[in-house]
């Protein structure tokens, strides 16, 4: 047996230096990215000292948004409006957390479940459906009201167009942030922790209120300043509910800058200090959240410790129907009985069953099967698109082939501290000039999906890499293949799991934004969720819904296909950490 | 003939030198350990052998021919070595078999050729009923054997081991150091082996090489390492020892502070200045009456701790000078603490260092 092995060294065949890719790939995506990332703020800042009337550098637009009451009025709502979002939000969430990750409360993980797939719905969507449910006249909670205790029809009982309305729609959609972070970092604490604190002597409440709560405060903090940021820059929702309401928060103000008479560099310049805050913002959750040793816990956690509720049980139970039913059942009820009968006030009855909504919606509506057309066609390409720049700035990140290969990370983050709305104003600024005629295509929506969704996808493809011990490669290496071959036959198959639910992350995230897509969008480049906006300023909300229901289905169906076709995603592989 | 050889190796991070201008020459054929503590390089030289890192200057030359130096780095592809990882390195989306074909796949071997030679080194290793397995679902020993076979299916011409058995437990650590020298006494590969277990390294070595802050300290047999260390680093690294240090006397003496003076049967002292002598602890004899036979080399002192291991007892000792001794006795000398003791050092045992 040792003879036939022991001959002569086996070379490998077709031997030769291949050409490095890295330096051409690297000089190509830093040139992309930069056009994605850098132009769009170049001519933000450029055009905001730019006079709407003449030619000349002026500083009138920095002035008018100092002295402009309308537009600092709308500053001081907006800020007003995400601060009370994101205090409701961590008040609803923490608890509904705790319940959740730490006690024996009844159907826990489908709790969990329904909070994470509400993530799906967009935040406009919410919006609308709290229309149907709660507008002072036609809202269904209304008329029920009304005809319960036989009330004028000047009476109602709740109405969302209001500022605490527009609060409770956008706190009801952002809860999801602040719920899934406390959750998961009361699933980290490990519960010996929780134990040395029982056996010095910490009675139970003493043990959570000194111990656990502290250790997810870090969580919660940042889960608030994510909801106080999605309201801050957040467009559907408050056009929908303020603008009925008649007030302006910044996101509709600078909006309406773009409405006739145009003026961009006042819009331009109201932009930059939403840009700013955003910025703050980030930076203050990173410093919450990356204050090592403390959120984020090393070592084996063992399983959580579960409190028996006992008789506090059933008011437990309560309180989370009462917020799932006001976050999830009763939005997605009310759309499901508006799509399906024919007028918002109509009882439930067999006679008032309609599919009129949708022969409307799929075959009279002249916009809608472009508008399909387009918003599918995009969510595709922009998913193909970021997933495999993400890859490949990813993989030259995390394996440091380049040198300064950092800063494509940097580049590929950075669009996260963009808000969609000032993105919008940016690229309409970009592209919108004879130079690049871009402005009434579908192109400019592309570039505008892939900036927005770039740093989603860049942090799964990351997150992935850095799953893939680099050893696994240099394996392939030394036994005899090239970089490309390692890459093709042992990195591609490892990641593929990672690589289908990023396309299908960004795939949900493009076919529902709205912010950018509201500045960037024309006759002929509809999307479905500017068709949906379009269709709430003529009321019609049974179309409205039947949209709404056909974007959810084509969210969960792709998510669903992603994870049950076998070549896609789930195989028997597991990747070693 | 040196196979393998490196010349004047340097690698440096920016301002850190973490590889100093090592010089080694590797027979064909031998087995090589670089043995070390953390970060005294051991392992990058090991990476910059492989080909995963350009070196800043020096050259790697295997068979004559260069393969690495300042100006061209052969890609590790094209080397035709292979290497054993501290995590294994297995794909866990490839069987067992699909790990150690794929380095025969790539060499565009007919498929018959691929089965018969993967079947050998499988039943050589005894994975031949595990061939079929996912890595994920093998254990810790069975993977390494993996590894091995993988590496070794290919007939490299090096074979590197980086740290293989770190991540086992300790029974099964011992058994698989005899499994790889066991191994390679079978297929005669050119191998280096980075380890910084000194028992992994006198177990499987035909040459240990000590490394300390990216310059080898000493480069020799097991013996030669552990009977005859050349630096103070050496002495104590390799096997515990007592380091006493002193100043030149007359010939092969050394004085200690506290008047001792130690006649050394082999080394060499410093020729001025501070110099040091090792004594391995179980080389030194412990008695409570004075040795009658020696004038040199003969201490008392008081014992500050001793302890009971069963096989046999552990003291240690301070001495004239303030410089306290470890040794080891029989278990039925039993001297309590506090109490004066002989100590007696054979001058064959007493290895001058002169660093």
């Amino acid at each position: 047996m040792t003879s036939d092995i022991q001959v002569q060294a086996l070379p490998v065949q077709g031997r030769r230096r291949g050409i490095d890719f890295s330096w051409p790939t690297f000089a190509l995506l830093t040139l992309v990215l930069s056009v994605l990332v850098l132009l769009p703020l170049f001519w933000l800042v450029y055009y905001s000292f730019r006079s709407d009337t003449g030619a000349g550098a002026t500083f009138a637009n920095y002035i008018a948004l100092v002295a402009d009451p309308t537009l600092l009025r709308a500053y001081g709502l907006a800020i007003g409006m995400a601060l009370a979002v994101g205090v409701l939000a961590c008040i609803i969430a923490t608890p509904m957390a705790w319940l959740v990750a730490r006690t024996d409360l009844p159907g826990r993980r489908t709790i969990r479940m329904l909070v994470t797939a509400s993530f799906v719905t967009p935040p406009f969507l919410g919006a609308i459906a709290y229309e149907i449910l709660a507008a002072p006249n036609s809202g269904i909670v209304n008329i029920m009201y009304r005809s319960v205790f036989g009330l004028e029809a000047s009476e109602y009982l709740v109405n969302i167009y209001t500022f605490s309305g527009l609060v409770f729609a956008i706190a009801c959609f952002t809860f999801p942030y602040v719920f899934t972070l406390v959750a998961n970092a009361l699933d980290k604490v490990p519960s010996d922790l929780e134990d040395a604190s029982s056996i010095l002597g910490g009675k139970s409440m003493t043990t959570l209120r000194k111990v656990t709560i502290p250790l997810v405060l870090p969580a919660m903090l940042a889960g608030t300043l994510i909801a106080i940021l999605q309201a801050l820059t957040m467009f559907g929702s408050p056009a929908i509910l303020a603008l009925p309401a008649g007030f302006h928060v910044i996101t509709t103000k600078i909006w309406s800058l773009f409405q006739f008479p145009p003026r961009l560099g006042l819009a331009a310049a109201a932009a930059l200090p939403l840009l700013i805050i955003t910025v703050i913002l980030l930076r203050a959750q990173k410093s919450i959240l990356g204050r090592k040793g403390y959120t984020v816990l090393g070592g084996k956690s063992g399983t959580p410790r579960i409190t028996e509720l006992g008789p506090w049980k059933w008011p437990a139970i309560a309180f989370v129907f009462c917020v799932l039913s006001l976050t999830i059942i009763l939005p997605y009820l009310a759309i499901i009985k508006t799509a399906f009968t024919g007028t918002v006030g109509d009882p439930i009855n067999l006679s008032t069953l309609t599919l009129s909504h949708w022969r409307f919606v799929l075959f009279e509506f002249s916009a809608t099967q472009l508008a399909l057309r387009n918003t599918f066609l995009l969510g595709f390409l922009t998913a193909t698109a970021v997933t495999a720049i993400a890859l490949i700035v990813s993989y030259l990140v995390i394996r440091r082939s380049v040198p300064g290969s950092g800063f494509l990370g940097i580049l590929a983050t950075a669009p996260v501290a963009i808000p969609g709305i000032v993105l919008g104003v940016g690229l309409f600024l970009s592209y919108a000039n004879p130079t690049f005629q871009l402005y009434g295509t579908i192109w400019i929506l592309l570039i505008a999906f892939m900036t927005i969704e770039l740093p989603a996808g860049y942090q799964q493809m990351s997150s992935a890499f850095s799953g893939v011990h680099p050893e696994l490669e240099e394996a392939g290496r030394i036994v005899g293949a090239s970089r490309l071959r390692t890459l093709w036959d042992i990195t591609a198959p490892l990641l593929r799991t990672s690589v289908v639910a990023a396309w299908c992350f960004v795939f949900v995230g493009t076919i529902r934004e709205l912010s950018a897509t509201i500045l960037l969008t024309t006759a002929n480049t509809k999307l479905v969720s500017v068709i949906i906006y379009d269709l709430n300023e003529s009321g019609d909300l049974g179309a409205i819904c039947v949209l709404g229901i056909i974007l959810l289905a084509a969210s969960f169906a792709v998510v669903f296909i992603a994870n049950r076709v076998p070549v896609l995603g789930g195989s028997q592989m597991n990747t070693r950490g | 003939m040196a196979f393998l050889e490196l010349d004047g190796l340097t690698k440096s991070y920016g301002t850190l030198t973490v590889v100093k201008g090592v010089n080694l020459s590797v027979d064909k054929g031998k087995l090589v350990c670089l043995l070390g503590p953390s970060g005294c390089g051991k392992t990058t030289t090991l990476r910059l052998i492989a080909g995963f890192v350009p070196a800043n200057a020096g050259e790697i030359r295997v068979g004559g021919k260069t393969i690495s130096s300042a100006h061209s780095t052969v890609p590790p592809e094209g080397r035709n070595m292979s290497m054993i990882f501290q995590s294994y390195a297995l794909w866990p989306h490839m069987t067992v078999f699909e790990n150690v074909a794929y380095g025969l796949k790539l060499r565009r071997l007919p498929q018959s050729e691929v089965t018969k030679s993967v079947r050998t080194i499988l039943s050589a290793t005894q994975l031949l009923p595990l061939e079929n397995r996912y890595p994920g679902e093998l254990s810790g020993g069975q993977q390494q054997r993996v590894s091995l076979a993988r590496a070794l299916v290919i007939k490299p011409e090096i074979l590197l081991l980086d740290e293989p058995l770190s991540n086992l437990d300790a029974n099964l650590r011992e058994e698989m150091r005899f499994e790889i020298r066991r191994l390679h006494d079978e297929f005669r590969y050119t191998t280096v082996y980075v380890t910084h277990d000194q028992a992994e390294a006198m177990t499987t070595a035909d040459m240990i090489v000590v490394m300390n802050d990216g310059r080898i300290e000493q480069a020799g047999s097991p013996e030669d390492i552990y009977e005859r260390p050349e630096t103070e680093f050496v002495a104590r690294f390799i096997g515990g020892t007592n380091i006493l240090s002193g100043t030149r006397g007359d010939k092969d003496s050394v004085v200690g502070e506290g008047g001792l003076v130690l006649r050394c049967g082999s080394g060499s002292t410093a020729a001025s200045g501070k110099t040091a002598v090792s004594v391995r602890h179980h080389d030194i004899e412990l008695s409570s009456a004075k040795p009658k036979s020696a004038d040199t080399n003969v201490t008392i002192g008081t014992v500050t701790r001793q302890i009971y291991l069963g096989s046999h007892r552990d003291y240690l000792v301070s001495i004239a000078g303030g410089e306290t001794v470890r040794t080891v006795a029989p278990v039925n000398v039993a001297i309590p603490v506090g109490q004066e003791v002989w100590l007696h050092f054979p001058p064959e045992k007493c290895r001058a260092l002169a660093q």
